[in-house]
């Protein structure tokens, strides 16, 4: 047990510190800032899809969510910049409160229903007539607040939060009762847990992470419109980075991003011409050979993977 | 206590020497960073603006390179290009990356205002000029944000756009118009200029809507827009919308005296190939180079004609306005560097203030207001009409610049 619990705090360590000193000796910081952001999110989305099996498409609705509610307080009330990324993630779990009842759906009925409550967001944000509020489509501009050093610290935390969460999620009784929803809702309901709790606890956790990162990423481009931060290739990248590295653990979504998205940066800016054929090929032999991730070739070793 | 502030003056001194040093010495060569879609949605365009770029530097090098007025010499220019493939946070990734990591001279943005949009603030934070090429919305220019990292080298502001049209509307004597928009900010702010330019003239808005970005089916909101009996029908949208909605008004049967859609000026033969000759027969739509042609009044540079010539001579596609644009930009730093009296960001940014209304490129006047908007250029209103070569976008008001004389009302296509 104590094994397992040293073996995900040096994992988070690792990933923390690497983050820490790496812009010393790399100077795109929002490539890094990027990098940090998708593993946050996708420790956020492994929560809820990778201990329960529910799958959000519509993931990136709190994220969305997130970064206007963020910039929204930030133009407004002019509040402090941390404070309002406070506000996103609280805003993001009200947002998922309201999308509770979702989970009367399963399966792909679940995904595409949260896809559909995403894209009913953006089109509420992007509404001309709000305008006065949301700004509309013609997006948001907060030059005021912006500072990107401040932002990227803020974005380290956040990651060290969600793999914090993640990590004792997935050692404690609440992570085991999440692997019985998802193996078996009926009986894990028999054998005495809360399925409708858990299940609700994990989505607005989950939620709530993602509107930290959007907050936080609204806060770091402070010039942004709808159609930025509700892109569902942000939802759709940290799927494919989760399902890469390995749904269920806390090293998996690390190495999804680390290497999925670094090589986008890297097959982007060599050879953009190959960049599609060389990403998609990469997906189906994912799903030919690792159904289960990189991390299943660890664990058919017999290898814990933290 | 002497000796560390005679050391700490001498450090000072050092570092002042070292600081001229970078600006003293000429670079070997001025890199030039910019970003292009090479897929997505922005590609079309984006690519076209790039090629037009590309042709400037290539144009320029084999003149010697670029002069540089604060080295009194040519140096030859070099671009460094990524592909974001129109997605925004991974153009913010290369934007940084051209700043802190290829140390671009000049930074110029990708097409449109979305893309543009995440350079801003980087630009400004690390005090590097940026070239804004087609990113014309009014919120990158707003007074009190007193940014001076950034200048608009083409287009106005999208607010700017449609005055010209409600002068239009006026002239012949509209009473009562229609708008609908797509839900985006470069077709929301048009349709917001001509709402409150048309109300301001006395005209009636009968019908002011919005339409998801997405919207590829209009036949509904046609049959809305005639219960309000509008003369004149203004929808602003991506070429995609106006494509839709020019097939579904061809093919409901209505009539409106006066129809009017932005994107034949943009991507006229995109617009027209989708939608067929006798769906964009007599359609009013803007007016911008190369439709236009200001080659009288061109004092730098080139004149489209003989940039046209020269580019399609050189194996480049038909030119279309991002061409332009793209070429355009590359007048606009040759101008800055030529006219600069240090190699500063700084300097660079004042010394368009100096010539900014007195040059007029194969784009129009280049003007720009204190906050690096471009101001010095209008959109004329065109009309789809037929000529000898078959159908062509003309200017036909204001009537100074018209080529031909505009049909209204808009007789009803077949």
């Amino acid at each position: 047990m104590l094994k397992g619990w040293r073996s995900t705090a040096i994992v988070t360590a690792i990933t923390l510190v690497t983050f820490i000193v790496v812009p010393k000796l790399y100077d795109n910081q929002f490539l890094l800032f990027n990098m940090m952001m998708y593993m946050a999110l996708a420790q956020g989305l492994n929560i809820i899809y990778g201990y329960t099996g529910y799958l959000p498409f519509g993931y990136v609705g709190f994220f969305g969510a997130g970064a206007y509610a963020g910039a929204l307080v930030i133009i407004f009330l002019h509040w402090m910049p941390l404070i309002a990324v406070l506000v996103g993630g609280l805003t993001a779990v009200l947002f998922g409160m309201v999308l509770i009842p979702l989970f009367r759906l399963s399966g792909a009925y679940f995904s595409i229903a949260s896809l559909a409550a995403s894209e009913a967001l953006y089109y509420v944000v992007a509404n001309p007539h709000l305008e006065k509020i949301t700004q509309g489509p013609y997006g948001i501009s907060m030059p005021q607040a912006y500072d990107a050093n401040a932002a990227y610290w803020t974005m380290l935390g956040i990651l060290a939060l969600s793999l914090v969460t993640s990590g004792i999620i997935r050692r404690s009784r609440f992570g085991l009762a999440l692997s019985a929803i998802r193996e078996n809702p009926l009986s894990a309901s028999m054998s005495g847990v809360n399925v409708v709790q858990m299940r609700s606890l994990s989505w607005l956790l989950s939620a709530f992470i993602a509107g930290l990162a959007g907050a936080t990423f609204g806060w770091y481009i402070s010039v942004f419109y709808p159609e930025t931060v509700f892109s569902l290739t942000i939802g759709v990248f940290t799927i494919v980075f989760i399902l890469f590295g390995g749904i269920g653990t806390l090293i998996g979504p690390i190495i999804g991003t680390l290497i999925l998205y670094g090589l986008y940066n890297y097959i982007g800016i060599s050879t953009p011409q190959y960049f599609q054929i060389a990403y998609g090929l990469l997906i189906v032999l994912l799903v030919l050979f690792l159904p289960n991730g990189l991390v299943s070739l660890l664990k058919r070793r017999g290898v814990d993977v933290p | 206590m002497l000796r560390r502030s005679v050391m700490r003056s001498l450090l000072v001194a050092a570092a002042l020497a070292a600081s001229f040093a970078v600006w003293a010495s000429p670079p070997s060569m001025i890199k030039i960073g910019t970003l292009y879609a090479g897929s997505g949605k922005f590609s079309q365009a984006s690519t076209r603006q790039y090629d037009g770029l590309k042709y400037w530097a290539k144009e320029i090098n084999a003149k010697g390179g670029v002069y540089v007025k604060a080295f009194d010499k040519k140096i030859p220019v070099k671009l460094v290009a990524y592909n974001d493939q129109s997605s925004t946070t991974l153009a913010a990734s290369l934007y940084n990356r051209l700043i802190t990591q290829d140390r671009v001279n000049l930074l110029v943005a990708d097409y449109g205002s979305v893309l543009t949009s995440v350079a801003i603030p980087l630009a400004r934070v690390h005090k590097v000029l940026l070239f804004d090429e087609t990113g014309t919305s009014g919120k990158f220019f707003e007074p009190k944000d007193k940014n001076r990292y950034i200048v608009l080298t083409g287009l106005p502001t999208s607010s700017e756009w449609p005055k010209v049209l409600a002068d239009f509307m006026q002239h012949v004597g509209i009473k009562k118009v229609a708008i609908l928009y797509a839900s985006n900010d470069w077709s929301g702010s048009q349709a917001d200029t001509l709402n409150s330019t048309l109300k301001s003239l006395g005209v009636e808005v009968t019908f002011y809507e919005s339409v998801p970005d997405s919207t590829s089916s209009y036949s509904t909101i046609l049959r809305r827009i005639a219960a309000t009996n509008p003369e004149a029908v203004a929808e602003f949208g991506y070429s995609t919308n106006d494509i839709a909605f020019l097939q579904n008004y061809a093919s409901s049967g209505l009539h409106f005296k006066m129809m009017f859609v932005p994107n034949p000026a943009l991507h006229f033969d995109v617009v027209r190939n989708a939608v067929g000759d006798a769906a964009i027969k007599n359609v009013y739509s803007y007016v911008a180079p190369p439709l236009i042609r200001y080659n009288k009044q061109v004092n730098f540079g080139p004149t489209l004609d003989r940039f046209e010539a020269a580019y399609t001579k050189a194996g480049g596609k038909n030119i279309d306005l991002s061409t332009v644009a793209g070429y355009n930009t590359g007048l606009i730093m040759g101008k800055a560097l030529a006219e600069a009296p240090k190699f500063t960001q700084e300097s660079l940014r004042d010394s368009i203030d100096t010539f900014s209304g007195k040059i007029f490129t194969l784009d129009g006047l280049f003007k720009v207001n204190a906050e690096g908007a471009q101001i010095g250029e209008s959109l004329p209103v065109g009309q789809v009409l037929p000529t000898k070569k078959g159908l062509a976008l003309l200017p036909v008001f204001p009537l100074k610049n018209a080529a031909a004389k505009y049909v209204y009302p808009q007789p009803a296509n077949p």
